[in-house]
């Protein structure tokens, strides 16, 4: 396997690189490993993670001192990742059964982290990620996540720290029976750009997933989504869907919603949609008939419509995490 | 009967240039419930909506005061917080936001200062809940998103409870209510009643023998065109509204 510095540079042309070119996420210049601190894990033990052939992964790989295992049993987890120093990374491994929940925030002044998660579900796994990072840094996050048979896998991402942020998350639904039920929440406020994109393979047939993102894109931030939806060959009876929507809250704020389908099999249900609007006149109105002036009544729709990109995840711990987040994340940015 | 709440006088809207209301007056005072019955298009929600300060409407001419007060010199949350409420026709679900933490944020916006502590909140809640026959994972779930016609109902008359208004103008409440969420909520409408002036619009005499209006006023082509007292919601049962039309 060819590793990070003989890679090639991956054109703008590509899907994954269109708003975040290589370039822009790399730490330094693209030819450079620098050296980068490890992210301090609360919990894992010490594992060994292979190298990848994709650019961002095995940069990560490359430049990483630290590789952490955690594993499930029936249990929930809330594991915290500090992240500090210029440059920061590591690499983490999942393997979860039963029903477990597994909670990760990210936080620390880092300059730029690179993180790295590879899973495997088996059973069912409620997996969130809160972005807690400091208002200034990059962050560069790649995901890979096995799907066994007749298991579930809930995703959750609250994206609202960092100012340049790159999400790479992949799931393989790869045996009969096998769900993914994801959403994502990004915050878009000053200068923000936050870029996420998200493949599922369903690779055989009996295979469901949901994807809902939903962003609010306020001051002149800059919003991304892009998705690939892949239903292989023969992965009959699958029923896939992504949802992406937009908040705009700012005349100079940008949002990009790309989901794209690609379905090689002939018996399944796919559907994919995106929107883009302000806050609903109506929806103001009716808060403001209920005592709330329009700035309180606009910060409960930005609350809810981020929240509500978590209306497919079950666990209940899980939600109620985020929405805690989210309640402090909102309060911090109203009293600067 | 006595203290004035709601005063309009030659009232003129429009949407869009066309005109909707054309010369309304009508006075509310504490104590009094005041029906509006109509056809379709009467004009009779846009009264409403007029009232509360929805942006789509503009008053050409004649004027509205709430309690004394021009309305044009009070925002629609200032309206609220004063004491003025409206049951929408159509409430807006907001997905994302529980029914909880909106109600309480609500009666935090209208109480003010004299708002409940979290305790006595959960308490006083919990009361009006049970009057209302709603359960209590009600409050978990986001803001009329996916309820019912009836649901949504229940959840105006809720809120009207738990804000206690001085003017509570309730807009088509009892459509898509069966025949005992009709009794629950005519008992909601029944309890504020005394204490504020209330503006019933509906199309059916069913509501009215829930709750006695004093009050009934039909709407035709944006006037008032008759007044009368219960009786007259009968009269209109049996009779249709051809006969007022002369």
């Amino acid at each position: 396997m060819i590793n990070y510095p003989q890679i090639s540079i991956p054109p703008r042309s590509d899907h994954l690189w269109r708003y975040t070119p290589w370039k822009r996420i790399h730490p330094t210049k693209v030819e450079e490993m620098p050296e980068a601190d490890e992210i301090k894990f609360s919990s894992g033990i010490d594992t060994k993670i292979e190298d990848s052939s994709e650019i961002a992964r095995s940069f990560i790989h490359s430049i990483s001192q630290t590789s952490k295992k955690i594993s499930l049993d029936n249990e929930t987890l809330e594991l915290d990742l500090r992240c500090s120093g210029h440059i920061c990374s590591g690499q983490l491994v999942i393997e979860s059964s039963g029903k477990s929940n597994l909670i990760i925030r990210l936080s620390g002044d880092a300059g730029w982290t690179g993180l790295r998660i590879l899973g495997i579900v088996d059973g069912s796994l409620s997996f969130a990620v809160i972005n807690d990072l400091a208002s200034d840094g990059h962050l560069l996050r790649c995901e890979d996540w096995i799907v066994n048979r007749e298991s579930t896998f809930e995703f959750a991402t609250l994206s609202a720290g960092g100012f340049l942020n790159k999400t790479d998350i992949r799931v393989d639904l790869e045996a009969t029976g096998s769900e993914m039920r994801g959403g994502i929440a990004s915050n878009g406020y000053g200068s923000r750009h936050d870029d996420h994109h998200i493949e599922i393979q369903h690779s055989v047939g009996h295979t469901n997933s949901s994807l809902v993102m939903h962003a609010t894109c306020d001051g002149s931030s800059h919003s991304v989504g892009t998705g690939l939806l892949t239903i292989c060959e023969g992965a009959d009876g699958s029923d896939a869907g992504q949802v992406f929507r937009n908040l705009l809250l700012s005349e100079k704020a940008r949002a990009e919603a790309i989901p794209e389908l690609e379905v090689l099999a002939d018996d399944v249900k796919a559907a994919h949609g995106a929107a883009s609007a302000p806050i609903n006149p109506e929806q103001l109105h009716y808060l403001s008939s209920r005592g709330l002036s329009y700035q309180e009544a606009s910060s409960l729709i930005v609350e809810g419509f981020l929240m509500d990109a978590f209306r497919h995840i079950k666990s209940e711990k899980v939600v109620d995490t985020l929405r805690t987040r989210l309640l402090v994340h909102l309060e911090c940015l109203m009293n600067g | 009967m006595g203290d004035e709440v709601l005063s309009i006088n030659d009232l003129h809207v429009s949407v869009e240039g066309n005109e909707i209301i054309k010369g309304i007056s009508l006075t509310i005072s504490v104590g009094e419930i005041h029906a509006i019955m109509g056809r379709n298009g009467a004009g009779k929600s846009t009264l409403a909506n007029v009232v509360m300060g929805h942006p789509s409407y503009e008053i050409t001419s004649g004027t509205i005061s709430f309690r004394g007060t021009p309305l044009e010199e009070m925002e629609v949350f200032e309206r609220a917080r004063a004491g003025m409420f409206l049951s929408f026709q159509y409430p807006s679900s907001i997905p994302g936001v529980q029914v909880g933490t909106f109600l309480r944020k609500s009666v935090s916006a209208v109480r003010g200062e004299n708002a409940p502590s979290a305790r006595d909140f959960r308490k006083e809640l919990k009361g009006h809940m049970e009057s209302l026959d709603m359960d209590r994972s009600f409050l978990s779930r986001y803001v009329n998103d996916g309820f019912s016609g009836g649901e949504k109902k229940r959840l105006e008359i809720l809120q009207m409870l738990l804000l206690n208004p001085c003017l509570a103008l309730l807009d088509e409440t009892d459509s898509g209510l069966d025949i005992d969420a009709l009794r629950v909520v005519a008992d909601g409408i029944n309890s504020i009643a005394p204490e504020a002036g209330c503006l019933l619009i509906t199309h059916y005499q069913r509501l009215l023998e829930h709750v006695k209006p004093d009050f009934v006023h039909v709407m035709i082509d944006g006037k008032i065109v008759k007044t009368g007292g219960a009786e007259l919601a009968g009269d209109l049962e049996a009779k249709g509204y051809d006969w007022l039309e002369a």
